[in-house]
C-alpha cells in the first residue's frame, strides 16, 4: 500500500442535470465541489485513514449514463408495498442508485403527518424543514467524501416524523447500486419531532460482482433526533463484492433523546463506515451495535464516535468483528468527553473472532476525556475461538464445523436480537450464508 | 494507621519547605568546556574529536545529523508544543571536568555537593551495585564494586566503554534503534554524551541493582545520553535510572536513546524514575529486543517536564520471550505526558504485559500512546494492556490511544481501560474516619499507584510517593 500522497489536483464538474432545485442548495453543492476539487487527500497515519488508502474513494469523473440494475426492481418494490399491506413495515423505499426513488407510507403513518418521499420533492413540500437541517451534520467540512457527497448526490431519502408521534413498525430503505460500473450518491434525512419513536432500516444491496467494474457508492446521513425522542437506525451492507462503499453517518441527539445504531457489514469489496453521534442535550444516551462479518478477501474500516457535547449524557459501543479467510478489519472508535460536559458515562467494547489464519485485525479504541466527572471504559479482545469450547461441544455429538458454528453464532447472537423483529430471519440468512463451509 | 498518617502529614509539610534545595537548586558551575548553542557538523565533528572517538563513530555522527536536518518533525502527538523547541538556542556539549573521577574525593567540590544532596554515596554506601552519575553531558564518577568486576560485568558511562570495549559497543550500538528511526534518535545519535554501558556475561546473576543518576543542571542544556544495555545468554541484571532536574525559566531538551538487548534467556528489568523541571522537553526512544526465552521489564515512572513523550518498547524476536511493561504519569499544571508502550510479537509463543496508570491533576493532561503488533509468523501469542487513568480537577484531561495490529489468529490480545476521578463513595468513607479531604485523596491516589509503587526498590518507592505527595500538596478537587 502506498504512503504517497496523491496530491493531484481533481476538475470534477457539476453535472447539467443537479442543477434544480432552490438556489441555496445549488450553491452549497458548488462550494462542496470546490472543496473537494482542491482539497488534498486525507494524510494516511491519521487515525481515520491510518489503515485504507483514501485514494480508493477518489472519483474523477462522472458517469452519466443510465444505471443498470441486476435485480429486478418491480419485484423489490411489489414485495416493499407486500409488507407495509401485511402490516411490517411502515414506510418503505427502493432507491435505485440516488436517482429514482419509489415510497411508499403505511397509511397509518400518513395519518399521524408522517413523511417518507425523496428529497428532491421534500424540497418543494418541506423547504424550510430541508434548508435547516440539510448539509447540518454532514457536509464539507467533515471530509473530502463528505463534500463529494453533498455536491453529487442526486436524489435523496427524507423521513420526517412529527412530535409525539410513535411509529409502530419499522421505515425499510433499500439502496439498490448499478450491476455494472456505475456511481451512486446517496443521501438520507432524517428529521424526528419531540418524543417521536421511530426505527429506519437501511439496507444496501446490489453492485458488480466483479471488482474490475468498480461499482462505487457514496452515502451520507444525517439524523436530527428531537428532545425525548427514540430513534432505531439499522444501516445493513449486503453490497456485491465488485463494490467499494463508504458512508457517513451523524446524529445529533437532543435532550433526554435515546437512540440506538446497529450497523451490520457484510458485504462490498471495500466498506468504509463511519458513524458518529452527537450528544447535545442532557439525558441523551447512544448505544451503537455493531456487527462486521466478512468472507473472502473482503476489506472492512469502521469508525465509531460518541461525543458528548452536554453534561449527563451517556453512550455505549458494542462493535464485533468475525472475520474468515483472508479478510481485514480495521476499527477505530472515539470516546470524547468536553469539558463542559460533566456527569458523563460511557463504554466502548470491540471484540474481533478470527476464524483461521490469514485474517486480519486492527483496532484502535480512543478516549478523549476533557473532564474529571465521568467514568469511561473501553476493551478491545482479538482471538480465536476456545478451542476448549469446541471440544465440549464436538463431546456432546457435534461435528467440529457444527461445534464452531455454534460457538460463532452465540458470539454474534446479543447484537442481532437487537434488530427489528421482521428482520429476524433476514439477517440470519446473511449470517447463514457466512458461515458456510466452515 | 493513624501514626502512619501523622508520619505523611510531617513528610509532606517538609517536602513542601525544601524542594527548591532538594531538588530544585542550581548550583553555579564554571564549565571546562562550553561549546556554541545550536547544532552543526562543526559542532559534532568538535564532540567526537573531543572525546577522542574513532572514525565510525564519527561518521556515524555526522550521517546521523544529516537524518536529523532530513526528517520532518512529527505531525501527531502534542505538535503545538513540540512546535516551540527551538533547536538552534540549545547547548549540545558541555563538559564539567577534564577527567573522570576515580573515586568519591577525586570528584571536584561543586559537583559533589550536588551529588551529597541527592544521597548518591549514601545509597551507594548501603547495597547498590555501582553509581554512575551524569552531571550535565559526561558521567563524573563511577564505580563498581570489585566482586562485579571480577565477575566481568561491564559497567561505564558509554565514552568510556567506547575507548574501552570498543568492539562490543561498534557491534550493538544503534542495533536496535537505528539513527534513521526518528527525528530525536537521529538527532541523539549526531550529539550523544554520557550514558551508561553494560554488559554482562553469559551465565552472570547481577544480584544487586546497578544505578545511574542522571540531572540535567544548566540552563539551555541539551542532554543526550545514550545508554546500551547488553544481557548475554542466561544472564540477570536490573538497572536503575533515576532523574531529577532543576527549575530553570527557560526550556531545556531531553532526548535520550536506550538500547536493551536480551539475548537468549536472559533477564533484563530498567527501572527508571524521571522527575523532570517543568519546563524540560522529554523526548525519549527507548527500546528492547527480547531473544529466544529472554525476559525484558520496563519499569517507568514519569513525573514533571513540560511534554514528554516516551514510548517503552519491546520487540519479541525469540520464541518464548516475555515482555512487561509497567508505566505511570503524573501530569500536573501546564503539563502533557504523552507516554505508552508498544510491544511487537516476532516469534511464536511469546507473551508480554502493558499496565498503565495516570493521573492528570488541575489542566494536566495524560496520553496513553501504545502499540500492540503481532505478526504473521507469531502464533500462540499473549497480550495483555491495561490503562487506568485517573483524573483530579475539572481541566483535566486523559487520552487514550491504543493501537493494536494483529496479522493473525492464533492470538489471544486484550485491552482494557478505564477513566475516572477519585470516587465520592471512597472520599466520604476516609473522610467519615476521621481523614481530611487531602489525606484522604492522598491515600486514594497511592493506592491507585500501588501496583506500580511495589515493584520498585525501597528508596525509589519512598521518593515517588513523595514527589506525589509533593504534587498532591493542598490539590482540592
Amino acid at each position: 500500500m502506498s504512503t504517497v500522497e496523491i496530491q493531484q489536483q481533481r476538475a470534477l464538474e457539476l453535472p447539467a442535470t443537479l442543477g434544480g432545485g432552490p438556489g441555496w442548495l445549488h450553491r452549497i453543492r458548488q462550494s462542496s465541489l470546490a472543496v473537494y476539487n482542491s482539497t488534498p487527500l486525507p494524510r494516511r497515519g491519521l487515525h481515520l485513514w491510518r489503515y485504507t488508502d483514501p485514494s480508493g474513494f477518489v472519483v474523477d469523473d462522472v458517469d452519466p449514463a443510465e444505471i443498470v440494475f441486476g435485480s429486478d426492481q418491480a419485484a423489490i418494490d411489489d414485495e416493499m408495498v407486500g409488507q407495509i399491506a401485511a402490516g411490517h413495515l411502515d414506510g418503505a423505499v427502493v432507491d435505485l442508485g440516488g436517482r429514482r426513488i419509489c415510497h411508499h407510507t403505511s397509511q397509518r403513518l400518513a395519518a399521524m403527518g408522517g413523511v417518507v418521499a425523496p428529497l428532491s420533492a421534500a424540497l418543494k413540500s418541506h423547504e424550510d424543514l430541508v434548508k435547516k437541517h440539510l448539509y447540518g451534520l454532514v457536509h464539507e467540512q467533515i471530509g473530502v467524501f463528505e463534500a463529494l457527497n453533498g455536491a453529487l448526490w442526486e436524489n435523496g431519502v427524507f423521513v420526517y416524523i412529527p412530535s409525539d408521534t410513535i411509529v409502530d413498525k419499522p421505515i425499510h430503505l433499500r439502496r439498490e447500486a448499478g450491476a455494472g460500473r456505475s456511481r451512486q450518491f446517496f443521501r438520507l434525512l432524517v428529521i424526528a419531532g419531540e418524543n417521536s419513536d421511530v426505527s429506519i432500516i437501511d439496507e444496501y444491496n446490489g453492485g458488480p460482482d466483479d471488482i474490475s467494474k468498480s461499482g462505487y457508492s457514496n452515502s451520507g446521513v444525517e439524523i436530527f433526533a428531537g428532545h425525548g425522542s427514540k430513534i432505531r437506525y439499522v444501516p445493513i451492507g449486503r453490497q456485491a463484492s465488485g463494490m467499494t462503499s463508504y458512508l457517513t453517518h451523524r446524529a445529533r441527539l437532543g435532550r433526554d433523546a435515546v437512540m440506538q445504531t446497529i450497523p451490520l457489514a457484510f458485504g462490498a469489496a471495500l466498506s468504509k463506515q463511519n458513524f458518529g453521534v452527537l450528544l447535545s442535550g442532557p439525558g441523551a444516551r447512544s448505544e451503537i451495535y455493531g456487527l462486521v462479518f466478512g468472507s473472502g478477501r473482503q476489506r472492512f474500516d469502521n469508525h465509531t464516535l460518541h461525543h458528548h457535547i452536554s453534561g449527563q449524557t451517556g453512550s455505549n459501543i458494542d462493535f464485533k468483528v468475525v472475520l474468515r479467510d483472508r479478510t481485514e478489519s480495521a476499527y477505530t472508535g472515539l470516546i470524547r468527553i468536553e469539558q463542559g460536559a460533566p456527569g458523563c458515562e460511557a463504554y466502548q467494547e470491540n471484540r474481533n473472532l478470527l476464524l483461521n489464519p490469514g485474517a486480519k485485525v486492527e483496532t484502535i479504541p480512543e478516549l478523549e476525556i476533557l473532564n474529571e466527572d465521568v467514568m469511561c471504559t473501553h476493551g478491545a479482545t482479538v482471538g480465536s475461538f476456545d478451542e476448549e469450547m469446541v471440544f465440549y461441544l464436538t463431546s456432546r455429538g457435534l461435528t467440529y464445523s457444527d461445534a464452531v458454528r455454534t460457538i460463532v453464532s452465540g458470539f454474534v447472537a446479543s447484537t442481532l436480537k437487537m434488530v427489528p423483529e421482521n428482520l429476524h430471519e433476514r439477517i440470519g440468512a446473511f449470517v447463514e450464508k457466512r458461515l458456510e463451509g466452515i | 494507621m493513624a501514626e502512619s498518617i501523622d508520619k505523611q502529614k510531617r513528610d509532606l509539610a517538609a517536602l513542601g519547605t525544601d524542594y527548591e534545595t532538594k531538588y530544585g537548586f542550581r548550583d553555579p558551575v564554571d564549565y571546562f568546556h562550553k561549546g556554541a548553542r545550536g547544532l552543526s557538523h562543526e559542532v559534532v565533528e568538535m564532540i567526537s574529536r573531543m572525546k577522542k572517538e574513532p572514525l565510525w563513530m564519527t561518521e556515524r555522527r555526522h550521517e546521523a545529523l544529516d537524518i536529523f536536518y532530513s526528517k520532518p518533525m512529527p505531525k501527531w502527538g502534542n505538535t503545538g508544543l513540540l512546535g516551540e523547541i527551538d533547536f538552534d538556542n540549545i547547548y549540545y556539549f558541555m563538559k564539567p571536568v577534564e577527567h573522570q573521577g576515580k573515586s568519591w574525593d577525586d570528584v571536584p567540590d561543586y559537583i559533589k555537593k550536588t551529588f551529597d544532596r541527592l544521597g548518591i554515596p549514601e545509597a551507594e554506601k548501603t547495597f547498590l551495585g555501582g553509581v554512575s552519575a551524569q552531571y550535565e553531558s559526561e558521567v563524573v564518577y563511577h564505580s563498581l564494586r570489585e566482586d562485579l568486576s571480577k565477575q566481568g560485568i561491564i559497567f561505564l558511562d558509554m565514552d568510556a566503554a567506547l575507548r574501552e570495549h570498543e568492539d562490543l559497543v561498534k557491534k550493538f550500538f544503534g542495533t536496535v534503534v537505528p539513527s534513521a528511526d526518528n527525528k530525536f534518535a537521529a538527532l541523539n545519535t549526531a550529539a550523544w554524551s554520557g550514558g551508561s554501558f553494560i554488559y554482562v556475561p553469559p551465565g552472570v546473576d547481577v544480584k544487586v541493582p546497578l544505578q545511574a543518576y542522571f540531572r540535567i543542571n544548566a540552563e539551555n542544556m541539551g542532554q543526550f545520553e545514550r545508554t546500551l544495555i547488553i544481557a548475554d545468554k542466561g544472564s540477570r541484571v536490573h538497572y536503575i535510572e533515576g532523574c531529577t532536574a532543576p527549575v530553570y525559566s527557560t526550556d531545556s531538551l531531553h532526548a535520550a536513546v536506550v538500547e536493551l538487548i536480551a539475548l537468549e534467556g536472559s533477564y533484563v528489568r530498567y527501572t527508571t524514575i524521571q522527575n523532570w523541571a517543568r519546563n524540560i522537553y522529554n523526548l525519549v526512544t527507548k527500546r528492547s529486543t527480547a531473544h529466544k526465552n529472554a525476559t525484558v521489564e520496563w519499569v517507568d515512572g514519569n513525573l514533571g517536564s513540560r511534554l514528554t513523550m516516551k514510548y517503552p518498547c519491546i520487540q519479541l524476536v525469540g520464541e518464548g520471550a516475555r515482555g512487561e511493561i509497567l508505566s505511570v504519569a503524573f501530569a500536573g499544571q501546564d503539563q502533557h505526558q504523552d507516554a505508552g508502550a508498544k510491544v511487537i510479537h516476532a516469534a511464536p509463543n511469546t507473551s508480554s504485559r502493558i499496565t498503565s496508570k495516570s493521573i492528570s491533576k488541575d489542566n494536566g493532561r495524560a496520553s496513553y500512546r501504545g502499540l500492540a503488533k503481532v505478526h504473521k509468523n507469531a502464533v500462540n501469542v499473549k497480550i495483555s494492556v491495561e490503562c487506568d487513568a485517573l483524573l483530579i480537577g475539572k481541566d483535566a484531561r486523559s487520552d487514550t490511544y491504543p493501537t493494536m495490529e494483529i496479522d493473525n489468529e492464533q492470538v489471544r490480545v486484550e485491552h482494557e481501560a478505564r477513566v475516572s476521578k477519585v470516587a465520592e463513595e471512597q472520599l466520604f468513607y476516609l473522610t467519615s474516619r476521621g481523614l481530611s479531604q487531602d489525606e484522604a485523596r492522598l491515600l486514594i491516589v497511592n493506592g491507585f499507584m500501588e501496583p506500580f509503587t511495589k515493584e520498585l526498590p525501597l528508596e525509589y518507592a519512598v521518593e515517588l510517593n513523595r514527589l506525589i505527595q509533593l504534587e498532591m500538596e493542598g490539590s482540592i478537587g
